[in-house]
């Protein structure tokens, strides 16, 4: 790998905030360590470094959050955060899954990031962001603690996601008055906007409705090496090769990454066309390397008649919407909440 | 317990004793004061401490730079292959990011080879292929880990305010809002018409409406009897709790010592929290005994003594030899007057015997640990002996009376002790509002219950299962049912007791990332074990179930005298 030096790092600090060039830099100096070359993961490591928040019942900033088991024998957690009422500023716990009561609430579904093997749903950075979806949406936001590569590799993660959407879709508490039906969408952010797709995919032909599709950077790739991807290889905190290692810690063993998973529209993908599929919201970063990938996914929604809103945002680099510190971040915070509110 | 590791060590340590990066090397003025200035929220860049990163934002250039630098050595470190030298050594108290970043400068700048310490004869390729087959091997528990710690919401409590003199008893730190943690596992309609029932009848209890509350803790028994599980078991304590305060027959703690410590013992084998409680007050007080020959603990709360073998066994291991141990264990008075501590003691002693390490055994027994006086123990001077007093599950009985805790804790101050490892449950259950302590204790022991169901005491005797119940059944009655002198279990949360510790002064030794993973891998041992979640909270570790912690274990030293 091409050992970027002073002149990249000057670069790549002019873009960001400075902060945000120290918060990023943290994750990426970390996650060096995490990495064994030999494709296992420092489990232990991780968990240690990653900064975890509990949920809280009591409402902060409006809005509170609790978690709940939702399949015992995988573990699988999510964590709900709802807006706290002004009647009932605090709730004991069996109100917590009081029926919502508006004519139309959004319950968007959330997938964090962290390339199928980092952070969890208790992430502080991905428990801000979700926080934040609930005001600037006026929604109920689940995030699914789906299970991490290289530990559990494809499928897993997309099985969680669905058994995560099959619960939300049969809670009566979070259906919307106007129709007695939950108003679901999916986002999700790296891996997550991966498995937004896919599971979008597997609920369309289950015929569980959703309503939209929310994708922050996804993580997209595929054998070939594009453009993008040369030309900012190790320029903006991420490389090829730390892509290349997460793509074979998720795919199973022996699969390149033209597998489907990867890349939905290649060589072994299937055409959208004629398939019911929701709309989607994709915001691309200008300095994501891999924005070659996120662009052809794109496209291939478009070929296939569905209908897709891309973001571009030019200078933009991976994890803008981790801080509120950036116009990026504005940008994207008021089209996602258009997004989801122009459904009713 | 493998310990050859070479620390990462800016903060770990001693959080008061190294200066952080930017003010340049330790500076020992000032001392004191230093580390409060370190906890001015003021300061601190406020996006990044919402997101667990403690930076203050005069610093975040230099934190820049030498991530920058960082960065660097760590690209040629790759190229020579010793690349994983800083994955394998031993972090601290990540969310100080200027001493992580620094003491992984320090370290990757002037390697040291690891087979320069302790138990490896081995190359330090071999170490290399151990660590890495270690990796390949360990068959990784960890899927799940969603682990909560009180980070975001403790942030605003770490503007501590300097008491004047400390003598404030009051152990609140000023908080904006306490966190509430709940995990729901059973949300079925029954479940949580049973909890409605019971808070219900908290609040009738509070209002003194007796007759209401009576009505609602028979319709409780009747709920809980159509329940399963651990929901059915907590709802019973609960029920029976509130029964006795309605009814006026408080319970009295008249049991004989030897019955609380046998449903100890069962409560011990059951579950995890006690061996975690034990493991990693062991590694702290190991880690402040690295280098002495004579070494002395006082044990807060004996008991059976369970603690001890396992830091004998690895002092016995100890390159050079073990230290001489020294052990004080500290019980109450037996009402038939029988001697369990010498019991104990001797039993230890046998251990310490075949194992090859020289040991001496007191017991002493008070009534209240605020009885103890320095003098009681022998302290010897620091130079000749180093002092660890270790608290597990203790400290929070002194809160029932007025002084109590205060009279402890200078005394401790007294003896000079090298480390302090307290181990405590992570709840706030001495809210003086019983409906608020009421709700705390419910949340808590149900999922301290729900573990004991999940932990599966694989294939019976559920005779362990029914006895860990009675002895947190126990607890349960004297959170809920007694008052006043009567009411020990005056559980505080991390927060509030690193409040007290800080203005008490104390300053915090970090447990590392050895201890989490050691801690963590302890679990899987355990079935539901990955279910059980280690976490890292400011240089203390906490174990819960699920994301909820249920005991947090930290460790202190003396704050140095400016």
């Amino acid at each position: 790998m091409a050992r970027s030096n002073e002149v990249n790092l000057n670069e790549c600090k002019m873009v960001v905030p400075l902060n945000t060039w120290v918060l990023i830099s943290n994750f990426k100096l970390a996650y060096n360590l995490l990495r064994r070359p030999d494709g296992t993961f420092n489990r232990h490591l991780a968990e240690f470094l990653d900064r975890k928040v509990p949920a809280n019942a009591n409402p902060v900033d409006g809005v509170f959050s609790f978690d709940v088991l939702i399949d015992r024998g995988t573990s699988l957690l999510s964590r709900i955060y709802r807006p706290a009422t002004a009647e009932e500023p605090q709730l004991n716990v069996a109100g917590l899954e009081k029926p919502v009561t508006a004519e139309v609430v959004p319950v968007i579904i959330f997938f964090h990031g962290g390339s199928f093997a980092h952070s969890s749903a208790n992430s502080a950075i991905y428990d801000t962001l979700c926080r934040r979806l609930v005001g600037l949406c006026k929604a109920v936001v689940v995030s699914v603690n789906y299970r991490r590569a290289p530990e559990n590799r494809y499928p897993c993660a997309y099985d969680d996601g669905w058994t995560a959407l099959k619960w939300v879709n049969s809670r009566p508490w979070l259906q919307s008055q106007k129709d007695s039906k939950v108003h679901i969408y999916l986002a999700g952010d790296s891996s997550g906007g991966n498995i937004v797709h896919h599971v979008a995919l597997i609920a369309m032909e289950s015929g569980i409705d959703v309503l939209g599709n929310i994708l922050l950077n996804p993580m997209f790739g595929g054998q070939e090496r594009t453009e993008s991807e040369q030309r900012l290889d190790g320029k903006y905190f991420v490389t090829l090769r730390d892509r290349d290692w997460y793509w074979r810690a998720y795919l199973p063993e022996g699969e390149d990454r033209d597998h489907h998973a990867c890349n939905p529209f290649g060589p072994n993908g299937r055409s959208l066309e004629g398939i019911k599929f929701p709309k989607s919201l994709v915001v691309v970063a200008g300095l994501d390397l891999i924005q070659d990938w996120q662009l052809a996914y794109v496209d291939g929604l478009k070929k296939a008649g569905q209908e897709v809103k891309l973001l571009y945002m030019e200078q933009a680099t991976i994890g803008f919407y981790l801080l509120p510190n950036n116009n990026h971040f504005h940008t994207v915070m008021d089209e996602i909440s258009k997004f989801v509110v122009s459904d009713c | 317990m493998k310990r050859d590791h070479q620390a990462i060590s800016g903060a770990g340590g001693g959080g008061c004793g190294i200066s952080s990066g930017s003010k340049g090397e330790s500076s020992i003025t000032n001392k004191g004061k230093l580390w409060e200035e370190d906890q001015d929220a003021g300061d601190m860049d406020e996006l990044m401490a919402v997101l667990g990163y403690k930076v203050r934002s005069s610093d975040m250039a230099d934190v820049a730079q030498k991530m920058e630098q960082l960065d660097m050595v760590m690209g040629t470190a790759q190229e020579d292959g010793i690349s994983h030298l800083a994955s394998d050594r031993v972090h601290y108290n990540p969310s100080d990011l200027s001493s992580w970043v620094q003491s992984m400068l320090t370290e990757l700048n002037n390697p040291v080879l690891p087979n320069s310490d302790s138990n490896s004869s081995k190359t330090q390729q071999k170490q290399q292929i151990v660590s890495n087959n270690q990796s390949q091997v360990y068959n990784d528990d960890s899927e799940y880990d969603l682990r909560a710690i009180p980070g975001v919401f403790a942030y605003p409590q770490t503007k501590r305010i300097k008491t004047s003199t400390g003598t404030d008893s009051s152990s609140s730190p000023p908080t904006e809002s306490s966190t509430r943690p709940v995990v729901l596992v059973d949300s079925q309609e029954a479940g949580v018409r049973l909890v409605h029932t019971l808070m219900a009848c908290a609040e009738a209890v509070q209002q003194q409406n007796l007759k209401l509350a009576d009505a609602l803790v028979k319709h409780i028994g009747l709920l809980a009897a159509s329940q399963a599980g651990a929901m059915r078991k907590v709802a019973t304590y609960f029920a029976e709790a509130l029964a006795r305060r309605i009814y006026g027959v408080y319970p009295q703690d008249s049991l004989h010592p030897s019955y609380t410590d046998m449903l100890q013992m069962y409560f011990y084998e059951t579950c995890p929290y006690l061996k975690f409680a034990h493991f990693t007050a062991n590694q702290a007080i190991l880690e402040a005994f690295a280098t002495s020959n004579r070494v002395h603990v006082v044990d807060f709360g004996l008991n059976q003594g369970m603690q001890w073998p396992a830091l004998m066994q690895e002092l016995a291991l100890r390159p050079g030899g073990p230290p001489v141990f020294r052990l004080t264990g500290i019980g109450p008075h037996q009402p038939d007057n029988t001697d369990a501590l010498q019991q104990v003691g001797c039993k230890l002693a046998q251990l310490a015997e075949t194992i090859g390490v020289r040991f001496e055994f007191r017991g002493l027994m008070v009534n209240s640990l605020a009885d103890l006086e320095p003098k009681m123990l022998d302290i010897r001077p620091p130079e000749v002996e180093t002092l660890a007093v270790n608290s597990v599950f203790e400290l929070h009985r002194l809160l029932a009376r007025p002084g109590g805790i205060e009279k402890v804790l200078s005394s401790i101050k007294t003896m000079k002790p090298k480390i302090l490892t307290i181990v405590e449950e992570e709840a706030n259950h001495n809210s003086p509002v019983f409906v608020d302590r009421f709700t705390e204790a419910l949340h808590y022991y149900s999922s301290l219950f729900d573990s004991l169901e999940g932990s599966g005491v694989a294939p019976p005797p559920s005779q362990d299962l029914v006895m860990s119940e009675l002895y947190l059944g126990r607890q349960i009655c004297n959170v809920v049912a007694c008052e006043g002198v009567e009411r020990v279990e005056r559980h505080e949360t991390l927060a509030q007791w690193r409040f007290r510790m800080e203005t008490s002064g104390f300053c915090p030794v970090h447990l590392g990332s050895n201890a989490y993973k050691q801690a963590s891998m302890l679990l899987a041992l355990f079935a539901g074990g990955d279910e059980y979640r280690v976490e890292e909270n400011d240089g203390c570790l906490t174990l819960g179930w699920h994301t909820r912690p249920l005991i947090a274990t930290s460790a202190w030293q003396l704050a140095a005298v400016v």
